[in-house]
């Protein structure tokens, strides 16, 4: 039995498909350019005036662990203010900045998407993180775990341990946490603020007696020597401080050619220059990259209004507190690894300095020439909700539309940014690169984010309309592996997505010391800290697929 | 058979390194064998023969026991889903039923939820975790010593670490105990010899802990009376140490006074915090009250207790109070679920009750009772510990038959 999609322009940059008139066959899960002898069509999609993507990834949007609670809890009104229904296929959820999870996962395939990855996995609340997005239908999942500021690690770059032995505790902490990538959250000064230290530079010792530069060298060879596809998935030092572009940039040689990921890079893209000490260094963070290729950065984009953030960056909330509006904070140390610090903000056009952080964002996008390199996110949800994507995605396409919005934010913000002198407008074929073909490359998930025969069938139709926001916001099918479970925007078909995990090979000796640290200092069982697949499936709820690591 | 790295699920700490042997059915704590605490494993053994599940008092098959309960459920104009004594799983099954019958879901132990929930909302929190605890704290203070009763291996595997990441100091923490003048104090006191306890002329814990507030933010030079100096000689402690957890169970505090009490806590933590680390650590989840919360929050996006009458969840903690619901005959039937101990049986009420229950309950009143597995005994799942950031597994260690929780909602579920 076999699916037509007829007649759709097809935008597969994977293999350089710009828009081409072709027909593709949906076969059980999988795409086929050919129909089969032994198949018989069953249905036929005629897609003429439509666009064919495949279905969207999210590199890096918080929906699932502790910290999404928090904000939950924190944000009542918004979630009262936000209520979504349920009916017969759908179940009933709230909130708009931080939606439940079932409404998370009807709004996301709505849009168009069909993989989510939360980029901050705590070892200790991994089981939550999972469980909450194994709540999340619709969707693929995955996570990055955290590391940087855990005690072990700390301790055992302290100790001059060898790159192997490392590279051992950064593969078991992917098998315990079932997670397919590394993340670093201002590396050492969530453990340093734990110490009362409030800032940490890249070059400066640390309470743990190492720099936090040490630890990104380490963590980024670890993963690269590992083979693991996804660059080592970095939140820079200094986040929103006035003049962090050189944190950035340091930052990136600490990975001393290695593959690195600079995550939400529009927080550490800021100068300090002009009348409000407070400028944009989006031309020098895009020139670095454009001129590193080792370099991949998602921005982070914000929009105006409200929301609230969530951040491991203990030290960096805190700092942020005074801002928070409403006037309300949180702040946690986690279980000797980690932190949480959870902050409601307002986005306001009017003000100088959000005013220009949202030019900031655009500047970047417009600036890295190479769109594979680039991706599309807000920080879901601390510069906005993953719901604006389509917004966004018209100021990147729309330079007249782009320049309006720049016309009525704060003057002395317009007159600092030279947003409005760009003229570059984003195509089709690379908001495709950068929301389906990159990502999916650069987690190394080989069959998504592609059209290619034998990929698995995760496509999105939006018929063509001059208005791409509107474009973007309501596809007319999403199918999600070959099931339509989108049509016209509306959910037809509830399914529940995959959890994408690597595993890489490791020597099981390491589990001695860590055994003995367990025992000596944490509050778990090594055992139980660890979550196997069975597991996953009968108690968390969600599959797990393995995907290769390549140590060549 | 034994069964090592076994969690107990009888208070929040959720200690992990039981071993466990169960021989026929009857599940025995092997180590560690001179544990400070009664709680683990004490409700386990369940009669050889098997409870069966009963509609008014008389024994009749689990499928009949669903069919009327879903009949219960159905029928209720506003149904309250109670108790959620229970694992992950079987709270969420609870919340699809919720839904399903448009009805409120609230836990037996609600009142400790709800001013710390307001809280939250009105100021956030700064909070700890149990390892951060032992490794990083080198100044503790604990407000009422019934904390130690209620979680009884606090001492011995959070507070008193034979070692630590840290200092000298955080191993050997400076603790001390609050209590009201009055109040009976734990034996755990004087097995102590390090904790300096102290009983204040003042009514009530939540006294205590507003005067510690007073005394933080006025930061006035001179105390008067002796509880003043006390609490001074506190105050200039907390700024002379590096790490400062002040921990507390809302259970122990006045239920009138807790939310300002806790907002005194936070107070304090957050003046504190502009110059050095402090902390709190809120002590919780007996009833697994932190398990039911975490998942209520993330299904319904809203905390405890959530109202799905009109189609929607809606958090309100005094029109969808579920002792008050019931006081005032607002509910017209009733789910209790509590799986965890036998004690733990539903408020007296005059409206069809529903009860999945531990299968040594005592509940002849009930309209219907289901008997279901103990979690971590009779059934795997997972709970949350009392710091709602770990999550531990429970494991099946024995087979009697008794059904999942989770199984037996969810079929009630299906036939609504």
């Amino acid at each position: 039995m076999a699916i037509k999609l007829t007649g759709g322009q097809i935008y597969d940059p994977t293999h350089q498909v710009d828009g081409e008139t072709r027909d593709l066959y949906i076969i059980d899960d999988k795409i086929s350019h050919d129909l089969p002898a032994h198949e018989k069509v069953t249905q036929t999609y005629d897609l003429s005036n439509c666009i064919v993507m495949a279905g969207a990834i999210d590199l890096h949007t918080h929906i699932g662990g502790g910290k999404v609670n928090i904000a939950r809890t924190m944000m009542l009104e918004d979630q009262h203010a936000h209520p979504h229904e349920g009916n017969e296929l759908c179940r009933t959820g709230c909130g708009h900045v931080v939606p439940s999870t079932f409404t998370a996962g009807y709004r996301y395939a709505e849009m168009g998407y069909t993989a989510c990855f939360e980029p901050a996995v705590l070892p200790v609340n991994a089981r939550q993180a999972h469980m909450e997005m194994a709540d999340t239908p619709m969707v693929d999942k995955g996570g990055y775990v955290l590391l940087g500021n855990d005690d072990f690690l700390l301790n055992m770059i302290q100790q001059g341990a060898e790159q192997s032995t490392i590279n051992d505790y950064v593969a078991w902490i992917l098998h315990a946490s079932q997670c397919i990538g590394i993340k670093v959250v201002n590396a050492g000064g969530i453990h340093a603020f734990k110490f009362n230290q409030r800032r940490l530079d890249v070059d400066e010792k640390s309470p743990a007696g190492i720099t936090p530069r040490e630890i990104i060298t380490k963590l980024s060879r670890a993963v690269h020597e590992l083979g693991i596809p996804h660059p080592l998935h970095v939140h820079a030092s200094n986040l929103g401080i006035p003049g962090n572009f050189k944190t950035t940039l340091a930052t990136m040689a600490a990975a001393e050619g290695l593959p690195i990921h600079l995550t939400h890079i529009q927080f550490h893209s800021y100068g300090a220059e002009g009348d409000y000490k407070f400028s944009s260094a989006a031309c020098e963070i895009a020139e670095a990259i454009n001129s590193t290729p080792n370099v991949t950065a998602d921005v982070g984009q914000i929009m105006f209004g409200q929301t609230i953030t969530t951040s491991g960056d203990t030290m960096m909330q805190y700092f942020g507190h005074e801002h928070a509006h409403p006037n309300k904070w949180t702040v946690m140390d986690i279980e000797c690894e980690a932190g949480c610090g959870v902050i409601p903000f307002q986005y306001r056009d009017k003000s100088f300095v959000n005013a220009l952080q949202w030019a900031i964002g655009l500047e970047i996008f417009l600036q890295v020439q190479d769109p594979w390199r680039v991706f599309l996110t807000t920080d879901h949800p601390n510069g906005a909700p993953f719901t604006s994507y389509p917004h966004l995605i018209k100021l990147l396409m729309n330079r007249s539309f782009r320049n309006d919005a720049f016309n009525i934010i704060h003057h002395d913000a317009q007159k600092m940014s030279n947003l409005a002198s760009m003229e570059r407008e984003y195509s089709l074929y690379e908001i495709a690169i950068m929301t389906r073909a990159a990502p999916a490359k650069i987690l190394g998930l080989s069959d998504h984010g592609h059209l290619g025969a034998g990929a698995t069938a995760n496509i999105t139709v939006y018929t063509q309309q001059d208005d791409v926001e509107r474009m973007f916001a309501k596809p007319a099918l999403v199918f999600k592996n070959g099931v339509l479970v989108v049509k016209d925007g509306d959910i037809i078909e509830t399914v529940h997505g995959v959890t994408h995990v690597v595993k890489p090979d490791y020597n099981e000796d390491i589990e001695k010391p860590l055994k003995k640290y367990f025992d000596d200092y944490q509050t778990i069982s090594l055992p139980n800290f660890k979550i196997s697949n069975d597991e996953m499936e009968e108690c968390i709820g969600s599959q797990v697929k393995v995907h290769p690591c390549d140590k060549s | 058979m034994q069964f090592n790295n076994v969690t107990c699920p009888h208070c929040g700490l959720l200690c992990d390194d039981l071993t466990v042997a169960v021989d026929e059915g009857v599940v025995q704590l092997q180590t560690p064998r001179d544990v400070n605490c009664s709680k683990a494993f004490a409700d386990a053994t369940i009669s050889a023969d098997l409870p069966s599940p009963k509609i008014a008092g008389r024994e009749v098959s689990l499928d009949e026991a669903i069919h009327k309960a879903s009949e219960i459920l159905a029928h209720a104009s506003q149904p309250l889903i109670n108790g959620l004594i229970a694992d992950v799983q079987a709270c969420r099954a609870a919340i699809a039923l919720t839904e399903k019958v448009g009805g409120v879901i609230d836990h037996a132990n609600g009142k400790n939820i709800r001013p710390n929930v307001a809280i939250m909302q009105r100021l956030g929190k700064v909070k700890t975790t149990l390892a951060e605890a032992r490794n990083r704290a080198d100044n503790v203070i604990i407000f009422g010593s019934q904390v130690l009763d209620r979680f009884p291996r606090l001492m011995d595997r959070i507070l008193k670490p034979e070692q630590s990441l840290g200092s000298q100091q955080t191993i050997n923490k400076s603790i001390t105990v609050l209590d009201a003048a009055g109040t009976e104090t734990s034996p755990q006191i004087s097995q102590h010899e390090s904790i300096n306890y102290q009983q204040l002329e003042l009514d009530s814990l939540d006294s205590i802990i507003q005067a510690l507030q007073n005394v933080i933010e006025n930061n006035s030079a001179t105390a008067a009376d002796d509880n003043l100096q006390i609490l001074h000689k506190l105050r200039d402690q907390i700024y002379q140490k590096n790490y400062t957890v002040l921990i507390w169970s809302t259970s122990l505090l006045d239920a009138e006074a807790a939310e300002q009490t806790i907002q005194s806590i936070t107070l304090s933590i957050k003046k504190v915090m502009q110059d050095v680390r402090c902390v709190g650590m809120p002590l919780g989840g007996s009833k697994g009250e932190i398990t039911a919360s975490q998942v209520v929050t993330w299904q319904a996006g809203v905390p405890l207790p959530v109202a799905f009458m009109s189609g929607v969840p809606q958090h309100d903690p005094v029109l969808y109070n579920g002792p008050e619901m019931l006081e005032k005959q607002e509910a017209d039937a009733m789910l209790w679920l509590s799986t965890y101990r036998s004690t733990d049986t539903p408020p007296a009420c005059d409206i069809p009750t529903v009860v999945i229950g531990h299968a040594n309950m005592r509940c002849d009143d009930a309209a219907v009772f289901i008997p279901v597995g103990i979690p971590g005994i009779d059934t795997r799942g997972l709970a949350c510990r009392t710091d709602s950031v770990a999550t531990l597994p429970l494991l099946k260690i024995r087979d009697i038959g008794l059904p999942h929780a989770s199984d037996v909602i969810e079929k009630i579920t299906q036939q609504i």
